[in-house]
């Protein structure tokens, strides 16, 4: 049975920076690859997330509205799940599509639209630890005074 | 010894629109400084609006819109 569901798709800055169309067709081509129709597919927002996920502080929102057949779900979320570029997704069932959504999606379709720049701060700065190698080499130039053996404590009667 | 009754943040937020994930500004509204949200008695729904309320800001927490902690 073919219901209509809502689709939130975090998408990595990295890929909406080097090519919008490809970001997009990552949504776009799994749903029908899955035999799902899109009612309407959007960039909802680009955003600064509450946590990093990824190591990424930044995401491109993509919001569609699409239907499917309930037996292809598990596939098609097994592929987001799969795709590194998708930080994370979620899918709810929905009744309709709400006709501001396919407002803003008519306008996204235009050739007025531009996708804004996201910003450059979006990657943890992870900093690099310093492994310790326990195979190391002891130093061998140890004085003569300092490895003989320590005197012996005295003895208490 | 009087109870001290803790004020609403509205004390008619059924009438407000529908409670989505997405709207999160709305949602920061019924969570405390450290994250957690408010009880009904403090966020003046009612059952079905509380449970609503919920689960917008569990869906919100999920795809990194709210944060769990803080």
């Amino acid at each position: 049975m073919t219901q209509l569901y809502e689709t939130m798709v975090l998408l990595d800055n990295d890929v909406v920076r080097s090519d919008w169309k490809k970001a997009k067709a990552i949504v776009t081509d799994t749903v029908s690859k899955y035999d799902g129709t899109l009612e309407t597919c959007r960039r909802w927002d680009e955003r600064r997330l509450a946590y990093a996920m990824n190591n990424k502080h930044r995401a491109t929102f993509y919001l569609a509205y699409h239907a499917m057949p309930g037996d292809n779900i598990p596939g098609f979320l097994r592929d987001l799940e799969l795709n590194e570029r998708v930080l994370r997704y979620m899918m709810l069932r929905v009744e309709e599509c709400p006709e501001e959504e396919r407002k803003l999606a008519a306008e996204e379709d235009g050739s007025e639209y531009t996708v804004p720049e996201p910003p450059d701060d979006d990657l943890i700065e992870v900093e690099e630890e310093e492994v310790i190698d326990p195979h190391e080499d002891v130093p061998t130039d140890v004085p003569a005074e300092a490895s003989a053996t320590a005197p012996e404590p005295p003895r208490e009667n | 010894m009087k109870r001290r009754v803790k004020t609403m943040i509205g004390s008619k937020n059924c009438d407000d629109p529908i409670i989505d994930y997405k709207s999160t500004e709305y949602l920061e509204k019924f969570l405390t400084p450290q994250g957690q949200i408010l009880s009904r008695r403090r966020s003046g729904f009612c059952t079905q609006c509380q449970k609503q309320l919920k689960t917008a800001i569990k869906r919100a927490r999920h795809v990194g819109l709210l944060p769990f902690v803080g």
